[in-house]
């Protein structure tokens, strides 16, 4: 069986380990061959920032572990527009230069195109 | 009203300290009432903590523990625990116990451990994924 | 449980991974190979020396579809194949070659 999956991931990379667990779900999601979204929205764009140094605080970091989305295959990144523009930051900011920047109304369609959502 | 009999699977992502464990929980009798069938409950993140066997809550609360297990048994559901969320946060069988050379073991009867893999296939083989917490 | 390289005894887990990853040099790989009936040549230690190289790049130990695509990448499309990661290290390329290389045990999950 194949499936439309949308993982949404919302949480800011340290803090906790929900952003990290998601980023696992989605490699295993890739790994079973389904067919992967991602979209990154409220704190969640955080995990997008250049240059993050989270050794500084014995953390792996996510400016890294994202990097390696290409060789999982997953390219179908989504980045929520108003969450990016709330925290004042734009596309450039970001490790991705291939997302779809995606608005609130966007969002709903690629929910409506889904047969699972997995959100962190 | 006539409803068409799906196939579900439960994500759970929160402790049993919090109210989405129990609403999990719930739904799964909820939905195993309505005639649907359960494929799988798989546990993630801090959701592992459903399948420990050293709980012991007060008498006058609800035993969510013993109720997992008792879900399980009665409609043969499987309860899948991921298995690296598990071992971080201490939760372990006899034999993880072994191969990292642990003083205990603590995975209640009736759960397993078992890869992120498990959820996926959950999602590929049923209708719904219904995930709880966060 | 453990393994002696150059009279010291390193600690390895049941599957024969590095308790300690700093103990790791070469002499160490080569006896890890060793335990997994591997003679390590030049083809072997271009894929070990990828394997860290990815690790330092991603901070992750790669399942074998990311390893697979990561060597086409840097040693091009005949040896970025599953096949031929296969001939070095079998019978699971990414956990052998992982393991010799001193990279983290793989999260069971994946």
């Amino acid at each position: 069986m194949h499936k439309k999956i949308l993982l949404i991931s919302r949480h800011a990379p340290y803090g906790n380990s929900i952003a990290k667990d998601a980023f696992d779900a989605a490699l295993a999601t890739a790994i079973y061959d389904q067919d992967l979204s991602m979209l990154f929205m409220d704190d969640g764009i955080f995990q997008l920032l250049r240059d993050q140094q989270a050794q500084e605080i014995s953390q792996k970091s996510f400016t890294s572990m994202l990097s390696a989305l290409p060789f999982y295959d997953i390219d179908k990144l989504y980045i929520h527009q108003e969450s990016l523009e709330q925290r004042g930051l734009t596309i450039e900011n970001l490790i991705v230069d291939n997302a779809t920047i995606v608005n609130s109304a966007q969002i709903s369609n690629l929910l409506n195109h889904q047969d699972h959502i997995l959100s962190f | 009203m006539i409803v068409p009999v799906m196939i579900f699977s439960i994500n759970v992502q929160s402790p049993p300290s919090s109210q989405a464990s129990y609403s999990a929980y719930q739904f799964c009798r909820a939905l195993l009432r309505q005639g649907h069938n359960l494929h799988r409950v798989f546990f993630y993140q801090d959701g592992i903590y459903n399948a420990t066997n050293l709980a012991a809550p007060p008498q006058d609360e609800l035993d969510l523990y013993s109720e997992w297990q008792k879900l399980s048994k009665e409609h043969s559901v499987e309860l899948v625990v991921c298995i690296a969320a598990a071992l971080k946060r201490g939760l372990l069988n006899q034999e993880e116990s072994i191969r990292y050379n642990k003083a205990g073991h603590n995975l209640a009867e009736g759960f397993t451990l078992g890869g992120l893999g498990q959820l996926i296939e959950a999602a590929a083989v049923s209708d719904r994924l219904i995930t709880f917490g966060n | 449980m453990h393994i002696i390289v150059n009279n010291q005894q390193l600690a390895v887990d049941k599957d024969g991974y590095l308790e300690s990853l700093q103990q790791w040099n070469t002499d160490v790989a080569t006896e890890i190979a060793q335990n997994e009936n591997i003679q390590l040549s030049a083809a072997h230690w271009e894929i070990i020396y990828l394997l860290q190289d990815f690790y330092k790049e991603f901070e992750i130990s790669p399942a074998m579809r990311a390893l697979v695509k990561y060597t086409e990448k840097k040693l091009g499309p005949e040896k970025g194949k599953s096949i031929y990661l296969l001939q070095l290290f079998p019978p699971s390329p990414a956990k052998i070659a992982s393991k010799i290389a001193g990279l983290p045990r793989p999260a069971n999950c994946l």
